[in-house]
């Protein structure tokens, strides 16, 4: 009686703990793959050394709308030309700037379009509430990629705005976000 | 210890158990849900900056500034313009739909060369080969119609045309050119606009001004703002309609007969307003409405009730600032001697060159030496030249130029204007749509669309004093097509026809510095206005009257009541596909359109309710069904226009009838122009 209860028990807790393990573990390794931006934006130059403020690059617009990426237009004043001897920066300006191409940045919390979500409203939470913290980064994070949805793995879920709504004592009205 | 059934089971279990435990199950469902939204067939939102730019919208019965609000560069829709003069922030339906007809999946993407029955794309340096050829094999004997005739592209071609040696310069019929020989018949020289703003009574003589006719946004807002100023609207026609609907008051009028009613209130008004026998022309005038429109008489021709129209004429008459509109309730076909009737109650009541009345606008100052100006364009019927030319009476053109326009679709004795194409030796259409026109041509070089080229207009029809518009391009090329102007600027300098300016935008300038305009500000959206306004010497009336030709009821046939809605599209455009949902159950059944009689009517013919009838006329034949509507006059049948393309999409291709077929020109006797506004027509069970 008591091999035929380890013989239950025993391959039972392995199931689970295994289930478990590749649950936790080698599911997201399928889920997501792995992407690097197009060009290794150095934020620490810019920021550090140039003295740039986040707000030079984005920006919000005259009617209050948010710029969002930069595009070629704010770079070219000082990288029409090859300015240092970092590679990545030699290659946007001969890919990107002198092809007159835009960069296709990956946006980490790019949300879907049935959401409309204001940075203007959101003014006056820290950038790094909702962003990872790109300003004291040489190399940006690896981003992934949700091979289902197609959306960055750290794009904001529902649930994640109504509890800052709620906390906050922000609307949770659906026309709030979806417009 | 093997692994039995009990153990793998046990196993399975386990897993199955764990994996609740986990994301895999949740976050696949999730995932699952959120993959369904994102098919690569599901448009997806273009995000950057948004602007408002200023454009011009021509596709209506004029032309006037709109803005187009763009995001990250890409128009996404067109709105009113506040600070234009005709626009005033109101915007017309097909102003409405304007930006989605960029990409109507009738635009003609690239040059294309007729090739048997189809077409075969051809490359642009082709294209302007085979035309300059074409050109010079033709000499003098070339011709060309626009449909835009406040813009510099038709002076363009019209020099073209004038620096080969022809004469042969035409627009597409409309009010414009009826009104300026309706002014010149009272001595007047110059286009005709109409300060409906500062009117105090408006009398809409068969204008459907709140709905089709003239500056359609302007003259809304001149409405809007009258209801506040206790300015009365009162419409005159056969029919119920938008203009009708809103008006302080309709009065049921035979179609067609408008003109007689308004020489029967100029009768009225000469007898019993104040003394003008001072006037010149006034005693002759005077006594030929008198003897030939006695109330009686007007009465019984327009259906209108003798003490309606003796009342008309009294509150025109107590009015300080009274305007009469007068036109064809379809925008075009007014004879020039009907319109002059309407334009002798304005002269009749003080209204003629003053605040609130009929405005003579100078013309536009001409800029491409060897074009005709606005005036010879507008006194050139080319109705009379097509059918000419199909009958054998005029000789048929070695090329035809077509600009703007789609004369194989919206030109009365449409078979004869067929005929006349089949005749011309070769055909260009610049169309940027494949209209009847284009489809017909055997060479299509398209034109960027309205948002894609720089374009201007000058003092359209109706406006209120003399104006001018310039819009650069909102965008670049969607598809392989180039601006016409810079094409026939090019096309002429190989041909060695020599039209004094390098690029259309040259033109453009120097149209701008004769008006004393600066480009730069007409570009960045200000429309340059002026208050200046000819001083001209007017009587009466300077030509020999004679009375009208009203149409006749025979007891069988009924008058038609061509009804233009700007939604259905116009002259120019056909049912934009973001304006199908605007068409009513109650305007089209299935791909039959309704046509409308009032119940009399109706029992008189023995027709009921969706009955599918034939309307015959002298021009031709149409198909529709019966729609019974009491705002109808009796033995009187409205018929919409834009319905039956055979061309263009799917969207306006095969949906009812074409309503053209149904009219036919005759010759004013009066002024040996054109008239069409109006036809008898037989309804019978199909």
């Amino acid at each position: 009686m008591a091999k035929c209860k380890s013989c239950v028990v025993l391959p039972f807790l392995v199931g689970l703990v295994a289930s478990i393990v590749l649950g936790w573990w080698g599911f997201p390794k399928v889920l997501y793959s792995q992407k690097t931006q197009p060009i290794r934006f150095d934020h620490v130059v810019h920021v550090e050394d140039q003295a740039m403020a986040c707000e030079d690059c984005h920006a919000f617009r005259e009617d209050g709308s948010y710029a969002g990426m930069p595009t070629n237009a704010n770079c070219v004043g000082c990288h029409e030309d090859v300015q240092g001897e970092d590679p990545d920066e030699a290659r946007y300006v001969t890919e990107y700037v002198q092809q007159e191409k835009e960069v296709e940045w990956l946006g980490y919390q790019k949300q879907p379009d049935n959401v409309y979500f204001s940075h203007i409203a959101h003014k006056e939470l820290d950038c790094t509430t909702c962003h990872p913290d790109v300003a004291n980064m040489s190399t940006p994070p690896v981003y992934y990629e949700n091979r289902l949805s197609g959306y960055s793995k750290d794009t904001m879920k529902m649930w994640q705005c109504e509890e800052c709504h709620a906390k906050s004592g922000a609307s949770n009205a659906c026309f709030v976000c979806h417009k | 210890m093997g692994l039995d059934r009990r153990s793998f089971i046990s196993l399975v279990a386990g897993g199955v158990t764990g994996s609740l435990f986990t994301p895999v199950i949740w976050k696949t469902l999730d995932d699952v849900s959120i993959w369904t939204q994102n098919w690569s067939w599901i448009p997806r939102l273009n995000y950057g900056e948004e602007l408002k730019v200023p454009a011009l919208c021509k596709l209506g019965s004029d032309a006037y500034g709109i803005t187009v609000k763009t995001v990250a560069g890409r128009p996404v829709v067109a709105e009113g313009n506040p600070d234009h003069p005709l626009s005033l922030g109101g915007i017309c339906p097909l102003g409405a739909a304007s930006v989605h007809l960029l990409y109507s999946p009738s635009r003609v993407k690239n040059p294309k060369l007729k090739d048997g029955s189809s077409f075969k794309d051809i490359t642009w340096d082709e294209a302007e080969e085979l035309l300059v050829g074409k050109i010079k094999e033709a000499g003098a004997s070339v011709a060309m119609i626009s449909g835009d005739e406040t813009g510099s592209v038709t002076d363009v071609l019209s020099g073209l045309v004038g620096k080969a040696g022809s004469d042969k310069s035409f627009l597409m019929p409309g009010e414009s050119a009826p009104a300026v020989a309706a002014l010149a018949m009272l001595g007047g020289d110059g286009k005709v606009g109409y300060d409906i703003e500062n009117a105090n009574y408006v009398l809409m003589l068969g204008a459907d001004a709140l709905g089709s006719w003239g500056n359609v946004a302007r003259n809304g807002k001149a409405f809007s703002a009258s209801r506040e100023k206790g300015v009365k609207f009162v419409y005159v026609g056969p029919a119920q309609n938008g203009t009708s609907a809103v008006a302080d008051s309709w009065i049921p009028c035979l179609p067609g007969t408008e003109p007689v009613l308004a020489l029967g209130l100029a009768a009225v008004i000469a007898d019993k307003g104040r003394d003008r026998s001072f006037w010149p022309g006034f005693a002759a005038f005077a006594k030929f409405v008198q003897t030939s429109y006695p109330l009686d008489k007007v009465a019984e021709i327009t259906g209108v009730p003798a003490a309606t129209i003796a009342g008309l004429a009294l509150e025109l008459m107590r009015a300080g600032r009274p305007l009469v509109l007068t036109a064809a309730v379809a925008g075009q076909g007014l004879g020039a001697f009907e319109l002059a009737a309407g334009m002798s109650l304005n002269m009749l009541l003080g209204q003629i060159n003053t605040v609130g009345g009929v405005r003579i606008l100078p013309w536009a100052p001409k800029v491409v030496e060897a074009a005709a100006d606005t005036k010879t364009l507008l006194a050139s019927d080319l109705v009379a030249y097509l059918s000419a030319v199909a009958d054998g009476g005029a000789e048929a053109p070695a090329l035809l130029m077509v600009y703007g326009a789609n004369p194989a679709y919206a030109l009365p004795n449409l078979a004869k204007v067929q005929a006349a194409m089949d005749k011309a030796g070769f055909v260009v259409s610049f169309s940027s749509f494949m209209d009847e026109t284009a489809a017909m041509a055997d060479l299509i070089m398209p034109d960027s669309y309205a948002f894609e080229r720089l374009d201007d207009a000058y003092s359209p029809y109706g406006s209120g004093q003399p104006n001018y518009t310039v819009a650069a391009a909102v965008i670049k090329p969607v598809f392989d097509t180039r601006p016409t102007g810079d094409v026939l600027l090019a096309v002429a300098a190989k041909a060695e026809l020599d039209l004094g300016f390098e690029s259309f935008e040259d033109v453009v300038k120097a149209k701008a510095e004769a008006l004393g305009a600066d480009f730069d500000e007409l570009v960045g959206g200000a429309a340059w206005i002026s208050e200046e306004f000819p001083v001209q010497d007017l009587a009466l009336w300077q030509t020999p009257l004679q009375e009208l030709v009203a149409p006749i009821s025979d007891g069988k046939s009924l008058a038609l009541a061509p009804a233009l809605q700007l939604k259905i599209g116009s002259a120019k455009i056909a049912i934009p596909p973001f304006n199908t949902n605007a068409i009513r159950f109650n305007e089209m059944l299935g791909t039959d359109m309704y046509v409308l009689i009032n119940a009399a009517t109706a029992k008189n013919l023995g027709l009921k309710k969706d009955d599918v009838v034939k309307l015959a006329s002298a021009g031709g034949e149409c198909k529709a069904r019966v729609r019974i509507f009491e705002g109808v006059m009796n033995d009187t049948v409205v018929a919409p226009m834009g319905f039956g393309h055979t061309a263009w999409d799917a969207f306006s291709r095969g949906k009812g009838d074409n309503v053209y077929k149904l009219l036919a020109a005759d010759t004013e006797a009066q002024t040996g122009l054109s008239r069409f506004a109006t036809a008898r027509v037989t309804v019978t069970k199909a």
